[in-house]
């Protein structure tokens, strides 16, 4: 029975399934099984990785990355009085806004979401953000990395500037920077010294666990 | 041949003299360059509180609206006739300040669709106007937005038609002005509740989606009517369906929620004897073949940097659509060289000026595209672009 809950699960998010994806947790919610939810998230987070195969792939599009994300949020929300998070600066953190001048927060939120729903904790500091703000948000949250947005090609000079910023900073543990948007290439994340570039949420997200493991 | 004949053959798949240059000039900072005028910058008289309350009046009034928009766009259209541009494009837009207390400025933008656009400045200290949220988040909220904007939406649509046709009057002996029938259909009805709302509504609320579209399918009709009213043969019409790397939305959710809005355009464009010429950012070659299959004539844009490559179109979709743009803002036409300006518009011509329906342009508009770099680009344009083309095809 248990198995066949955590494989609906897995099932229904791929299958986009909003109803059936939730009554599948909520079975476990009205269970009250605290060991059961824990597999519930694991199982979350491999349909995720699915999404975000088949969207790399080019199988899936944007709206159906977001839509996974938007079920597996409603999931997570169901199922938190069961999960023991603990305390919630252990977990990896991830930093992002839009850089200063740009108030396009599409990208950054679509990120965001799908960083939020496998499990990173996400410290949104929100559009149009001052270089000083990325760094403090570094410093306080020792991030795996600060997620840069930028859609507005005037506004991309902001990207080298807060990488400048943070690479002047002392930190117990890498802190890597990251940009995406379509103002950013990766011409412009090399010349600007940024360590990766993320063409899409999938990619940057795949890569920012890739810091996570090495740390 | 003048400009606007070179620009209607182009538009029939014909070689003209030459390969036609077309403006997307819009932003201040670039028109202010080209004419030797000083920055305006509406945020910083906002943000400094010198507005009294008579003129923060006035300009919440329709009358200072159209006066100052008309008054910019025939600054960037007179900057665009003097570089040499053949065509510009023309974008009327209708927006209402409204006291905002969740912003530093106070003050923002609304748009009559339900959207927020947020007030600033760019590098060069002139206004700029991003969209920032929208404010009907839920179903319910729309209609109700919808319902209480319907004598607003009235008075924009004579507001389009009136700009459009004293642009024309203005401009049409030195400068073909082609009118943008903007925002689109789809990015009306996702922007102001947010694209994850949307998405969710897509999926959960189809019915509710259909309706939506058809409201804004025959607003935007009425829209590209007051365009054509001015008598200019080509329009612009688009929706922003592309991003980076590929489609926003899967190409068949946009075929069963949007298709049949594109074809009444294409049609309602046709049957008063138009062209249609389509925009879309991003990564598009997956809307190519339906653009065709829509009834849309040509598209403007296909911005480089998110793989979209002239050769390739071709390609991909023959002489079945005209095509406009392409060439880079990010650097090339930033602070590209003029040797790299040049080749640029060479690989451009030789990839897609070929049998004509190619007309050279930049891919978008921003604050920092520089008009010495405009200025080379239509140069190279006028050199490399005569036909019959002597440019080895690449």
């Amino acid at each position: 029975m248990s198995q066949e809950i955590l494989q609906q699960i897995r099932e229904q998010l791929l299958e986009l399934d909003l109803d059936a994806t939730v009554a599948a947790a909520r079975q476990i919610v009205d269970q009250g099984d605290k060991k059961l939810a824990k597999s519930a998230v694991e199982s979350l987070t491999q349909g995720l990785e699915i999404v975000g195969e088949r969207f790399q792939s080019g199988e899936w599009f944007l709206n159906e990355l977001v839509y996974a994300g938007e079920i597996s949020r409603e999931v997570l929300d169901l199922l938190s009085p069961l999960l023991e998070t603990g305390d919630e600066s252990t977990q990896d953190a991830i930093v992002v806004g839009t850089v200063a001048h740009d108030l396009h927060d599409l990208g950054k939120n679509i990120f965001g979401s799908f960083a939020r729903s496998a499990g990173f904790r996400v410290i949104d500091l929100g559009v149009d953000i001052p270089v000083e703000q990325f760094v403090d948000a570094a410093r306080e949250y020792q991030p795996i990395a600060v997620g840069l947005s930028c859609m507005l090609t005037p506004a991309a000079q902001g990207i080298e500037s807060v990488v400048l910023a943070i690479r002047e900073q002392e930190f117990s543990v890498p802190v890597r920077v990251i940009a995406g948007g379509a103002a950013v290439t990766q011409e412009l994340v090399t010349s600007v010294g940024a360590d990766a570039f993320a063409p899409d949420a999938v990619t940057g997200l795949n890569q920012i666990r890739a810091w996570g493991e090495q740390r | 041949m003048n400009f606007k004949q070179r620009i209607l053959k182009t538009m029939q798949h014909e070689e003209p003299d030459r390969v036609p240059v077309m403006g997307l000039i819009l932003d201040p900072a670039t028109t202010n360059r080209v004419l030797g005028k000083e920055s305006f910058n509406l945020a910083a008289m906002l943000q400094s509180g010198e507005l009294d309350d008579a003129t923060l009046k006035a300009l919440q009034s329709d009358e200072t609206w159209n006066q100052t928009y008309l008054s910019t766009v025939s600054d960037s259209l007179e900057s665009a006739a003097r570089l040499g541009f053949d065509a510009n494009w023309v974008i009327y837009s209708y927006m209402q300040l409204q006291p905002d207390p969740q912003t530093s400025l106070g003050w923002v933008w609304h748009d009559p669709y339900g959207r927020v656009w947020e007030i600033g400045s760019d590098n060069h200290g002139n206004t700029t106007t991003n969209y920032a949220r929208g404010l009907c988040t839920t179903p319910q909220k729309w209609e109700a937005w919808v319902e209480s904007k319907r004598e607003v939406f009235d008075r924009m649509i004579d507001s389009v038609r009136a700009f459009h046709i004293d642009v024309v009057e203005k401009f049409g002996d030195r400068i073909y002005p082609i009118g943008y029938a903007a925002p689109g259909v789809f990015e009306n009805c996702w922007q102001p509740m947010g694209f994850p709302e949307f998405t969710r509504l897509m999926y959960q609320d189809p019915e509710f989606v259909h309706r939506i579209v058809a409201f804004h399918t025959e607003l935007y009709l009425r829209f590209i009517n007051a365009v054509m009213d001015s008598g200019v043969e080509v329009v612009l019409g688009g929706d922003d369906v592309g991003q980076k790397t590929g489609p926003l939305v899967r190409p068949a959710m946009i075929e069963k929620f949007f298709g049949n809005s594109y074809r009444e355009i294409s049609q309602c464009v046709h049957d008063r004897g138009r062209t249609l010429i389509w925009h879309s950012c991003g990564n598009i070659y997956q809307f190519l073949d339906m653009y065709v299959d829509w009834g849309i004539d040509g598209i403007i844009t296909m911005e480089p940097t998110a793989g979209m490559e002239l050769k390739k179109v071709r390609e991909q979709i023959g002489h079945k659509l005209v095509l406009i743009g392409n060439l880079d803002i990010t650097r090339l036409l930033v602070s590209g060289s003029k040797e790299e300006v040049e080749q640029a518009v060479k690989k451009a011509i030789a990839d897609a000026g070929p049998g004509g329906g190619y007309v050279l342009s930049a891919c978008h508009s921003h604050s920092e595209v520089d008009p010495e770099r405009l200025k080379w680009m239509i140069d190279a344009a006028h050199r490399f672009g005569q036909y019959p083309l002597s440019l080895p095809a690449n």
